[in-house]
């Protein structure tokens, strides 16, 4: 299966380790991701603010270039690409009138028809199935003891929640297809503090202890999310000591599939945990 | 008017499209010296005596040199010395660079890299930081880096070119320093055109026996400018736009210790004192030597020649213009504008109105030009324009030789230029004619860039003895880094024991009574600072009320 | 010539002026009167020094483009800009670091991008300004710099940014990371620097410097020039 891809800058700059987990990942499932040829920067916070027209060029830009590279699917691993994507394409949907602004706006473009869905990688891969993952894993993970963490990009709002907004259950379906110990955390669905992490870390810190201790609490040893931005938050501001490393889920499939993981990016080095639960060995044995 | 042209030209467009083909195959021998010397003899036009005259006053009394150049030299100071206040310094640096194009800032760099700080110096031009003919350039800067390739060979190379008559410390000079430019201009940044492994791509020009251009596209020029001005702006040099100097200010012991500048906006004079000046002022194109058209950026007016031979400094080899061979001589709007080198280096190559070949494409470049009139105007074999006559360059061959898309891709610069006037030069050929391009001579340094003056010092096009009467492609972008390495160097040196005298004008009002001793009467001012473009009509109803 | 051009009417900063048609918009402005102090430099299209904002007849939208290098229409309404306030930043090339968001940092406007697609309709250059951003952007320097390179840093772009970007200072910076940090180094140099600290050309260069003209002549004559390719 191969469906058109949008990465997002995040992907291509800070957070290359969950691009590249994925495309592994993906490609051990036989899921082809396609990067589009031209995409644009969603411009993430600005379009979120929708009253603002103008802000929501950058996204339907993207979208228009998905239905000209013949798609009618985008998917995006970066929740916040996918919340903004998602939230501009409704947008349009809901109101014929600012779509049909916009595209006068864009005269040197073709029209949006509005017809593009958004996918997030999460999504894809439940329609995949997760009996179907069950069976590529070639590293059983039971043993690792994870609490799957949400944020707030793919719940909030409402509209465009990938999944139950009060109680998903996603990335839980996911770890155990990849023989997971699931360890539940009531604050799944907790903010980190986005981007109060520039000039408000105080507020980011608070909200990365309450929500790490109360997966240490119940078990954890590591946390398991799919947001660049709440892995930046919650890997880089523990301040305690016994700090618990944090996943990409797609980090976590391709050890699944064994193949090789590159964890530089991390601050909380994963790979003791990993060599203490053999995996890393078990890895190493099938090259 | 068809693809940009008039249909009285299409004629003679088809016979250059039919003979391509033949022509793929045929190589027109290059001239013996014996045949050249003659060719420039009879059509260069540095030999028409009568163009010519011989400077009555000043250190190179006697000098032969063109009317334009002469008239500025006999000719009034701007100010009146009796009116400046030469107590009331407004800028007192140790080092004030007089041009703000490629000479003048690599030497503001180099000055900077051997100890001067930057709020020492201050650089000053009549237009802005960067408007030059360094910014214009295109094709290339030589610097003998291949194996197959020596400094030796481009020594040999320039002299020859030169016919001979260059300096010979400062070829040396040239060439020696060329690797070492390179290098810099690599630890700064600068984009040349290269391969997948790194090595420079390398072509040739006129009058060069290797490959040993490097370019970037047919930008070279801007891209080095660019590079280097961006540097000077990140260590804060200081720059006065619009304030161009009109005269140099010495000290009562006969040294160069300053400038007047005249605020272009305000009209404000302003006194700057300094322990080391450097000249770099550039060319003299806007001078329109024999009514030619030029290749030249707006203030190439010769203000520096001007300014220097009046604190005694010599001048040399101003006998000697270049004309480049490639001027675009069609349509009018771009007439006298370059047209590279690099074009015939990549194959294009001239034909007359037949379409036939008549020189061979890539002659040193007085050779060349000279090539051009005599098919013009003596065998009548060029193309008529409303303002005069030219050659074609068949540069769709470059797409036949190089594969589809090259000129685009080599000459962007080119192609956008004559893509705004209708013409596609990677289908139609273009027409061209010699356009008045180079100083060749200038004022006299050593390979210190010292003039005969202390506290002196003078780079760039500004300067002479480089590239005796003729210039070859490539070493102009050379000859204004590492002369104006050289500059800054030589002055960072002398700023360190400089004691300055009293400030005078003495010298220009000795140069006023050096006129009237020769006997010439005139109303003529220097220097020009910006050439007369205005409407005849305008400028006749023109009246200052001083308002 | 004894017939008269044919004229046009075109309005310098609403001033009515007949001009030549034939004529850039520079030319017509010296036609008029004009003795240009700020607003030309090159003349040829190199410099960015004319930058030029115009409407054409019966028209609402404002055009852009350099008076060197433009004719003018009958109906033309126009005024120069000559100058853009916008800031530089300020940056030693040899600390900076390729691999991270080095762009970002010193210009960090460029997040604002919207891709109105404003400035690719302004440039005279008619270059992928909008794509040029969003590679800076995305990080990746080698096709910033690629598409960029044509710039002639004639601020138009930034005049017309509704995010106050400044594009042509941005192209600047990703260039120089690119040339000094990206692209591979010419082994040919290396060598050749090295032979010639250890002096290798020296004498054959003196020997040079003091040979007589007529030697000079005959060792010039007999040089084999390398094929042209």
């Amino acid at each position: 299966m191969n469906i058109l891809y949008y990465p997002g800058c995040t992907l291509k700059t800070t957070a290359t380790s969950l691009e590249e987990s994925a495309l592994k990942a993906t490609q051990a499932l036989g899921i082809e991701l396609v990067e589009l040829k031209d995409w644009y920067c969603c411009g993430a916070v600005f379009s979120l603010s929708s009253d603002d027209l103008m802000h929501q060029i950058a996204p339907i830009r993207t979208l228009i270039n998905v239905q000209e590279e013949g798609g009618d699917r985008v998917v995006t691993i970066c929740d916040m690409c996918y919340n903004t994507l998602k939230q501009a394409n409704l947008l349009m949907k809901e109101n014929p009138d600012k779509l049909k602004t916009i595209n006068a706006f864009l005269d040197e473009q073709v029209d949006y028809k509005g017809k593009v869905r958004v996918y997030h990688l999460l999504e894809l891969l439940k329609e995949f199935g997760f009996n179907e993952i069950k069976k590529k894993v070639k590293v059983k993970l039971n043993g690792l003891k994870v609490a799957p963490y949400y944020g707030c990009m793919l719940l909030r709002p409402r509209e465009v929640a990938l999944d139950d907004p009060e109680n998903p259950g996603i990335l839980e379906e996911l770890m155990k297809s990849l023989g997971v110990e699931v360890v539940e955390n009531p604050l799944k669905t907790e903010c980190c503090g986005s981007y109060h992490t520039v000039n408000r870390k105080e507020i980011v810190e608070k909200k990365t202890k309450q929500i790490v201790s109360s997966a240490r609490e119940r078990g954890a040893e590591a946390l398991v999310l799919s947001c660049p931005l709440c892995h930046f938050n919650l890997d880089t501001r523990q301040l305690e000591a016994g700090r618990l490393p944090i996943f990409y889920f797609t980090e976590l499939m391709a050890l699944a599939f064994g193949l090789e993981v590159d964890f530089s990016e991390h601050r909380v080095d994963p790979k003791h945990l990993l060599e203490e639960k053999g995996i890393l060995k078990k890895i190493r044995v099938m090259r | 008017m068809i693809e940009g042209y008039p249909e009285s030209m299409w004629k003679s467009i088809e016979k250059v499209h039919k003979t391509r083909e033949r022509r793929l195959e045929e190589v027109f021998k290059r001239m013996e010296i014996g045949e050249s010397d003659e060719l420039l003899r009879k059509f260069h036009p540095d030999y028409k005596e009568d163009q010519k005259r011989v400077v009555k006053v000043g250190p190179s009394k006697g000098m032969k040199m063109p009317h334009e150049v002469a008239d500025l030299l006999e000719a009034n100071p701007l100010i009146d010395p009796s009116e400046i206040d030469l107590s009331n310094v407004d800028y007192d640096v140790d080092l004030l660079l007089i041009g703000g194009g490629g000479a003048g800032t690599v030497a503001a760099l180099w000055a900077y890299y051997n100890g001067i700080k930057p709020d020492n110096m201050l650089i000053v031009t009549k237009l802005r930081h960067g408007d030059s003919n360094s910014m214009m350039a295109q094709g290339g800067t030589q610097v003998a880096d291949r194996p197959e390739d020596s400094p030796a060979l481009h020594y040999l190379d320039t002299i020859g070119g030169g016919h001979f008559t260059n300096n010979p410390s400062l070829v040396k000079a040239l060439v020696a320093d060329a690797p070492k430019i390179l290098k810099w201009h690599e630890d700064l940044g600068v984009i040349y055109d290269r391969d997948e492994e790194g090595n420079f791509d390398e072509i040739s020009g006129g009058g060069t026996s290797r490959f040993r251009l490097h370019y970037s596209k047919d930008y070279t020029g801007m891209e080095q400018m660019r590079v280097i001005r961006d540097e000077s702006r990140n260590l804060d040099v200081p720059v006065l736009e619009f304030s161009p100097a009109v005269e140099l200010i010495k000290d009562t012991n006969g040294q160069v210790a300053g400038a007047i500048l005249s605020n272009l906006e305000t009209k404000e004079y302003l006194v700057v004192r300094a322990k080391a000046i450097v000249l770099a002022t550039g060319g003299f194109g806007r001078l329109h030597i024999q009514n030619f058209q030029t290749t030249n950026h707006y203030g190439a007016t010769a203000d520096g020649l001007v300014m220097a031979y009046r604190t005694g400094t010599r001048l040399i080899d101003l006998d000697s213009v270049q004309y480049h061979p490639t001027g675009a001589a069609y349509p009018l709007q771009i007439a006298g504008l370059l047209i590279t080198e690099k074009v015939r280096g990549m194959g294009a190559v001239p034909v007359n109105k037949d379409g036939e070949l008549f020189v061979h494409p890539l002659e040193p470049r007085d050779v060349e030009a000279s090539a051009f009139i005599r098919e013009c105007y003596e065998r009548n074999n060029g193309v008529e324009t409303l303002t005069g006559r030219g050659v074609w360059l068949d540069s769709p061959l470059i797409e036949l030789k190089h594969g589809r898309g090259t000129v685009g891709k080599s000459f962007p610069a080119m192609h956008r230029m004559f893509e705004r006037f209708g013409i596609d030069m990677s289908k139609q050929p273009i027409l061209v004619f010699p356009t008045l391009h180079y100083q060749n001579g200038g004022i006299e340094i050593d390979n210190q860039a010292r003039t005969s003056i202390p506290g002196l010092f003078a780079c760039g096009e500004a300067a002479g003895g480089i590239h005796g009467k003729n210039r070859l492609m490539g070493n102009s972008t050379l000859d204004y880094n590492v002369f104006g390495r050289r500059a800054g160097i030589s002055a960072a040196k002398t700023i360190k024991n400089v004691k300055l005298g009293k400030l005078t004008l003495d010298h220009v009002t000795k140069y006023r009574k050096a006129l009237a001793e020769a006997g010439i009467k005139t109303e003529r001012k220097a220097p020009m600072i910006l050439p007369e473009y205005r409407g005849k009509e305008a400028l006749e109803k023109y009246m200052d009320l001083g308002i | 010539m004894a017939t008269k051009p044919e004229m046009a009417k075109i309005y310098i900063m609403g001033k009515e002026h007949q001009v030549p048609k034939e004529l850039t918009i520079m030319g017509a402005l010296e036609y008029a009167g004009y003795k240009y102090i700020r607003g030309a430099g090159c003349r040829a299209g190199f410099c960015g020094a004319c930058s030029t904002i115009y409407r054409k007849k019966g028209e609402y939208k404002l055009y852009s483009d350099l008076a060197c290098q433009t004719l003018v229409q009958d109906g033309m309404r126009l005024v120069q800009l000559p100058f853009v306030p916008a800031v530089k930043a300020k940056y030693d090339l040899g600390k900076l670091d390729v691999s991270k968001n080095t762009v970002l940092e010193y210009y960090p406007e460029i997040a604002r991008c919207v891709t109105c697609n404003t400035c690719n309709k302004t440039c005279p250059q008619d270059l992928e300004v909008m794509e040029f951003i969003q590679a800076a952007l995305k990080g990746d320097i080698e096709k910033s710099a690629r598409l960029s390179f044509d710039c002639i840093q004639c601020g138009l772009c930034a005049v017309r940014c509704p995010a106050d970007i400044k594009h042509y200072h941005v192209g600047q910076l990703v260039r120089r990371l690119y040339g000094k940090y990206m692209s591979k180094k010419s082994k040919n140099l290396e060598k050749r620097l090295k032979e010639m600290a250890h002096g290798k050309y020296d004498s054959e260069i003196d020997r040079l410097t003091r040979a007589s003209k007529e030697e000079l002549r005959q060792i010039y004559k007999s040089r084999d020039i390398e094929a042209a390719k």
